[in-house]
């Protein structure tokens, strides 16, 4: 495909995912809220958030670094977006997802993880530094159990390219990684809980203790973006998720639902579990989803 | 030819005539003393050269005029003329150095001195078994006057204890030469050998009571206590002469008597001599008074030379060779150390600190320490490679291991003192007045051991093969160390550049070496560009840099296993004096230099069984080696020393961290590639097919990972900019070497990519850093804060370098990551790989403390007013990332010739990366940087085009404007959440990070320490105990031999 045609699809799926990711926010949080016994915001309140902040007129800008924060933390969002196919089967969908791979997408989680980081810091907030500090220290042991689950299933389909992965699951639920890999589903089902930042691994952001961590010192536009950013964000590591280890999607309506499944995972368990200390959380990752991580990579060597 | 007999009249007859001046005519009679010994020096040495050209034979002397035994036979051959001349060259300085000893006591102990030259000369040339018995008391007795030349307590008992020691031994000399002519008949060495006397038990004690009077002169490990305390007591100058003059004399004598036994002498010399010398180096290591160390070291020279002499047999031709070197460097580094320290008057190590103030001083007291070790290009070093090939040609491994055990033993307390010297506070209060006469003599002690060097490399065996032009380079440098520094910086500068355009054709066709090659001098130039900055002289810093890079380089020109060798010690050596230069590095320079020579001896070792049957010394011998496990795993155990890989990795942090600001990335950055090239080369050559070398792979891999790990984790925990970056470099080292012990293609393809990736951030890193602690003068990162308005320059590198080090996309470190993943896959290698990359996630921990302590957060107020990093810091900075940047964009420059390279070598035929333009795609999976370095840049460019339109009115608050829960922050310092930032992940996974492998080499260290410290209990200082010392080691030798 020439590349205008497919820069006009990219947007066009941006916006797609955009507004799911918005509107998924709403479903959840109103989830939430029924739960708690409470009434909850109403299922449009992201969208609104999202315009008063873009509209706020004063800002502050505390540096340079500061303000590209927000840019590299958007960046990174838009990033993964740009390297994932999200159709299986369609050209049209799946984005700039040949220039890398699975491991591509891997690493380019941090890029938006550093440079909010580094903006953050320069806000000069000390719960700013302290919410980064806890962040990346969780992340270190989320890392290992979704590692072992990577190197699982590419030795399963002996590719790391994510396109390929999904088609080898085509043909029915029998197929799905869910089922012919287990152990490695549930080793990145487990990670996926802290990478979703749900209780009980919301220590980062931990509003009690440490408002909001590290966007304490963003508001209006710079919190618009980052708004948006984590409206991407949450659906497209969904999507992640769901081409890995549960067939892909071949529309566009299987993949609203199989994303909101996913995600739904993580806010379900965070309604039951209270929160861990970064020193409880990394050793629970470094144990359970551990070993299974361990054990999923065990039953292809033996 | 002068007749020899005239040098033993001249000195007497001097000596005698001497002793008729008064007090008047002292610079008279000192001129005439002078010259006496000059006169013995130049008859000498005249018949040395003919002797040693062939011109003239050996010399029989008969005094009277008639046959033995009624004249006494003297004889003057080669090696005769050789001892004979060093001892009276050694006499003529010494007595220039005692002149103002000899003014204060009067002519009549310049009398002593002539008898004891006299003497020295007759021990040397007689044939005559009493006649040495004679001259032997006659050396003594001088030597016991001198001794007094010292006036004091001390020297008075340790005069008498000698008196006593060399009276018992004389007493066994006695009695053995009585007996032997009461069965021989003779007592003229070369009638007994001609005449075929059987061999009864009667003669063979008689022989032994001799041999081992001699022995005893010696000082063997432990009887030797009297001598200790002698060296300690006497005269520095005098101690000179019992040092190099007497043992050099007592030790040709025991070559000379070894014929006349029947007995096998040699095995014993050898256990004698190899226990000396570990056994009196291993007790100098707690010795803190200076003449005494150096007496033990002494001691332990002489040893070796013992040993040396009992393994004769195994030396064959190389024997003289070998001898001499080791006696030439012990011969003119010990009597030039004696001297220094009769110059200095400080008899505790520590306050040889005073040698500072004088240069040329601490340079030949350097010079000396380093001849004594053997370093190259010095003789030992010659004489210690040729001797340990040839024991490893008689698969003598225990004495290669004793001998390297002991060298190293050595090197613990001649480096500790070295540091002193160089490092330790120096009281400023206590004149010094450096007397010329006493200069001269270490002077020409150091001009003639730059000489020996240049002859012993011409002698030795392979030594005509090195490229001595680094060499000469360095030796300018020291010569024009006047000069200021940005004039030797832009010399040193453009000879490597000149140098590097010379190489380039020898190496363009080899990918490998160019790559290192590379990274070598591009690195160097690059960080000698930061040396601008420095003003004044920066004395003593370039021709140690020079060292380090023609090391460096020498390693990539090595042809042969001797090449390699020399260029690994003076690679060491250049880096260690680099590293000391730092202000608090003296205790990190020595576990540096520690661990460089243990690992260094490995690697001797490892080469020196690679060589066991083989004719040629080339790096291929490495391929056929018949002990292929053990060769291979010494030789990687001390390439590992240089990886700092973990358990050999406590020196790192410390060197790297205190090195000055422009040292630390030449050591971090570059130095660090030596020991890498090392082991690739090593794997290209070991051949990776066999069983036992894939264990060894096996374990190295493991290490890799572990190392990777350990090294982050106590990155993430340092407080100091620096350490972090330098246990940063222990956990990179690590990657490297876990990719180098796969053996396949996309392995070392990682390794390579990951081993230039980490020269270009490391050193991003290290001139960054250093540039902002030259501005703020402190390492500690929760001091700094909020740097980014004053060094924004310094940031963006900084930031550039954390990106490409963590493996974030686009940058290339993210190739290094790629590659990585399908290494792993390919080789299975999944556990090992899960370290590596749970290592590479804590990365990210430490890459953001050190970012956001230093540029980000709260400014600390007395940091307002700091400029950016110098200028000449920020250039070299640059020129990286350009070159972070080029590589980032097109992976392809160095991937497709690296791979290229791989496939043709014999050992991974088959690529398993394909290119298409600029993707490589393998089996797994594919990567395009340049496509992935284009779309996040539009994109990122989009979204803050974006961004910009709408907050485009957005106010500049400072950073303490911040939102506080409706107080105000206090003051920046406790506003900066920065030191121990990571607490909570101590809490996790603190415990991983106890330093167990300090805590091993600590304890290691204690107990040697101990061992030596109850060891030397035995020296009581008590002369009875010495006699009971000397009698018992009789009686014990006697009944082993009997």
């Amino acid at each position: 495909m020439n590349i205008f045609p497919r820069i006009v699809f990219v947007l066009l799926g941006l916006f797609i995912v955009l507004n799911w990711g918005l509107i998924m926010a709403g479903i959840i949080r109103k989830i939430i809220a029924r739960l708690g016994m409470r009434r909850g915001i109403k299922v449009f309140q992201p969208y609104i958030n999202l315009i008063k902040n873009y509209s706020i007129r004063s800002q502050l800008s505390h540096g340079v670094m500061f303000y590209l924060g927000p840019v590299f933390r958007l960046s990174g969002g838009v990033g993964i977006f740009l390297f994932m196919p999200l159709i299986y089967g369609s050209d049209y969908w799946s984005n700039f997802s040949f220039t890398g791979d699975l491991i591509l997408i891997t690493y380019f989680m941090f890029f938006g993880m550093l440079g909010m980081a580094l903006g953050a810091g320069e806000g000069g907030h000390p719960y700013s530094a302290i919410g980064i500090s806890r962040g990346l220290a969780q992340f270190t042991a989320i890392e290992v159990p979704m590692t072992l689950a990577i190197l699982s299933i590419a030795i399963q389909y002996q590719t790391l390219s994510i396109s390929e992965i999904v088609a080898a699951q085509q043909g029915g639920i029998q197929n799905w990684t869910m089922v012919t890999n287990p152990l490695a589903t549930i080793a990145a089902m487990l990670s996926f809980l802290g990478a979703m930042g749900h209780s009980p691994f919301n220590v980062v952001m931990a509003p009690q203790e440490n408002p909001v961590g590290p966007p304490t010192e963003y508001h209006g536009t710079f919190l618009g973006v980052l708004q948006t950013n984590r409206a991407i964000l949450h659906v497209i590591e969904a999507v992640l998720y769901m081409n890995l280890f549960f067939g892909g999607a071949s529309n566009w309506g299987v993949l609203i639902i199989k994303t909101f499944l996913i995600y739904f995972w993580s806010v379900f368990v965070g309604m039951v579990f209270p929160r861990f200390r970064v020193d409880q959380s990394i050793p629970w990752f470094l144990k359970i989803p551990l070993v299974i991580g361990i054990a999923a990579i065990v039953v292809f060597i033996i | 030819m002068v007749n020899p007999i005239y040098i033993i009249a001249v000195l007497l007859g001097t000596a005698f005539l001497l002793g008729l001046f008064r007090k008047k005519g002292f610079e008279f009679g000192m001129a005439l003393g002078m010259l006496a010994i000059a006169f013995a020096a130049v008859i000498s040495v005249h018949w040395f050269i003919h002797l040693y050209s062939g011109t003239e034979g050996g010399l029989n002397i008969y005094t009277a005029g008639s046959k033995p035994p009624f004249s006494i036979n003297l004889f003057m051959g080669v090696e005769e003329s050789f001892f004979m001349s060093a001892i009276n060259i050694l006499g003529l300085l010494g007595f220039i150095y005692l002149f103002r000893a000899f003014r204060e006591q009067g002519l009549k102990s310049s009398v002593l001195f002539l008898v004891l030259i006299m003497g020295m000369n007759v021990l040397i040339m007689s044939r005559d078994i009493f006649n040495l018995f004679v001259f032997l008391e006659i050396v003594s007795i001088a030597l016991a006057g001198l001794i007094y030349l010292k006036r004091g307590k001390e020297s008075a008992a340790a005069g008498f204890k000698y008196l006593i020691a060399i009276g018992v031994i004389s007493a066994m000399l006695l009695i053995g030469i009585s007996f032997f002519y009461l069965f021989a008949g003779t007592l003229n060495i070369d009638d007994y050998l001609q005449s075929n006397t059987l061999p009864v038990k009667g003669i063979s004690v008689a022989i032994f009571l001799m041999l081992i009077a001699i022995l005893l002169e010696l000082k063997p490990f432990p009887a030797n206590g009297w001598a200790l305390d002698v060296y300690e007591a006497a005269h520095p100058g005098i101690s000179a002469m019992i040092s190099s003059g007497t043992a050099t004399a007592s030790i040709f004598l025991l070559y000379k008597l070894l014929p006349l036994s029947s007995l096998d002498w040699l095995p014993y010399l050898t256990v004698i001599g190899a226990v000396t010398f570990v056994g009196s180096n291993l007790l100098g290591i707690v010795q803190k008074n200076s003449n005494r160390l150096l007496g033990y070291s002494s001691i332990g020279q002489i040893g070796l030379m013992i040993a040396i002499i009992g393994l004769a047999p195994r030396l064959g031709d190389h024997f003289n060779f070998i001898f001499v070197s080791i006696f030439i460097s012990h011969f003119l580094a010990k009597a030039g150390l004696f001297w220094i320290s009769g110059i200095i008057m400080r008899s505790n190590i520590r306050e040889w600190s005073v040698l500072r103030r004088n240069r040329l001083s601490l340079f030949m007291f350097g010079l000396f320490i380093l001849m004594l070790i053997g370093f190259p290009p010095f003789p030992s070093f010659y004489g210690k490679w040729q001797l340990v090939m040839d024991l490893a040609q008689h698969k003598s491994f225990v004495w290669i291991a004793v001998i390297l055990a002991g060298s190293f033993i050595e090197g613990i307390y001649l480096f500790r003192w070295f540091g002193y010297a160089m490092k330790e506070q120096d009281d400023e209060e206590k004149k010094i007045i450096f007397q010329w006469e006493k200069l001269i003599p270490p002077i020409v002690f150091s001009v003639l051991a730059l000489g020996a060097s240049y002859y012993t490399n011409n002698l030795s065996l392979l030594g005509p093969t090195l490229n001595l032009i680094p060499i000469y380079f360095i030796l300018a440098l020291f010569v024009l160390d006047f000069l200021p520094a940005f004039v030797k910086n832009s010399l040193v500068i453009a000879g490597m550049i000149i140098y590097s355009v010379l190489l380039y054709p020898s190496i363009a066709d080899d990918t490998l070496r160019l790559i290192f090659g590379g990274i070598f001098m591009v690195g160097g130039v690059l960080t000698l560009f930061a040396g601008y900055s420095e003003k004044g002289k920066r004395e003593g810093f370039f021709p140690f840099a020079v060292m380090m890079y023609a090391g460096l380089i020498g390693l990539i020109q090595a042809e042969n296993l001797f090449q390699f060798f020399f260029s690994w010690e003076i690679m060491t050596l250049g880096s260690y004096i680099l590293i000391i230069r730092g202000k608090k590095s003296m205790k990190h320079a020595l576990n540096y230099m520690l661990f460089s020579l243990g690992g260094a001896y490995l690697i001797f070792i490892g080469f020196a069984l690679s060589h066991i049957g083989q004719v040629t010394f080339d790096l291929q011998t490495l391929s056929s080696t018949i002990l292929p496990g053990w060769t291979y795993t010494l030789i990687a155990i001390g390439f590992l020393t240089k990886t700092a890989a973990i358990g050999l990795h406590i020196w790192l942090p410390g060197a790297h961290a205190e090195a000055e600001s422009d040292v630390s990335p030449m050591v971090s950055g570059i130095l660090l590639k030596a020991g890498v090239f090392g082991l690739v080369l090593l794997f290209l050559l070991m051949g990776a097919e066999q069983a036992e070398q894939k264990n060894l792979l096996y374990i190295l891999g493991w290490l890799g990972a572990i190392t990777a790990l350990g090294g982050n984790l106590m990155a993430v925990f340092q407080e100091d900019a620096k350490r972090l970056l330098a246990y940063s470099s222990v956990g990179n080292l690590g990657y490297i070497l876990f990719a180098l012990a796969f053996v396949t293609h996309v392995g070392w393809m990682t390794a390579l990519t990951y081993s230039v990736n980490h020269f270009l951030f490391k050193t991003l890193l290290f001139l960054a850093i250093g540039g902002v602690v030259m501005r703020v003068k402190t390492h500690n990162m929760y001091e700094m804060g909020g740097l980014i308005k004053q060094m924004p320059l310094s940031f963006i590198a900084v930031l550039i370098g954390i990106i490409t080090l963590a493996g974030i996309p686009p940058l290339a470190g993210y190739g290094g990551k790629w590659l990585f993943y399908n290494a792993v896959l390919s080789k299975g290698w999944y556990f090992q790989g899960m370290f590596i990359f749970f290592a590479g996630t804590i990365a990210f921990l430490y890459c953001f403390k050190l970012i956001y302590s230093v540029f980000l957060g709260q400014p600390k107020d007395k940091f307002r007013q700091v400029k950016e990093a110098p200028v000449w810091y920020l250039i070299p900075q640059i020129i990286l990332i350009i070159g972070i940047m080029v590589f980032s964009a097109r992976p392809d420059l160095l991937l497709k010739p690296v791979g290229t390279m791989l496939s043709q070598s014999n050992y991974f035929p088959t690529d398993p990366l394909n290119w298409e333009n600029v993707t490589a795609s393998t089996d797994l999976g594919y990567w395009s940087g340049y496509k992935i370095m284009l779309v996040i840049g539009v994109m990122f460019i989009i979204l803050l085009s974006w961004l910009l339109l709408m907050s485009r009115k957005a106010q500049k608050i400072k950073q303490f404007n911040i939102v506080y829960a409706g107080e105000r922050p206090f003051k920046p310092e406790t506003t900066h959440f920065s030191h121990n930032m990571f607490s909570h992940f101590y809490k996790a996974l603190g415990f991983l990070s106890i330093p167990v492998v300090s805590a091993f080499w600590n304890g290691l260290n204690s107990v040697t320490h101990s061992m030596a410290e109850n060891t030397r209990k035995i020296y009581s200082g008590n002369g009875q105990t010495y006699i009971v010392h000397i009698m018992l080691y009789i009686i014990i030798i006697y009944m082993l031999m009997f």
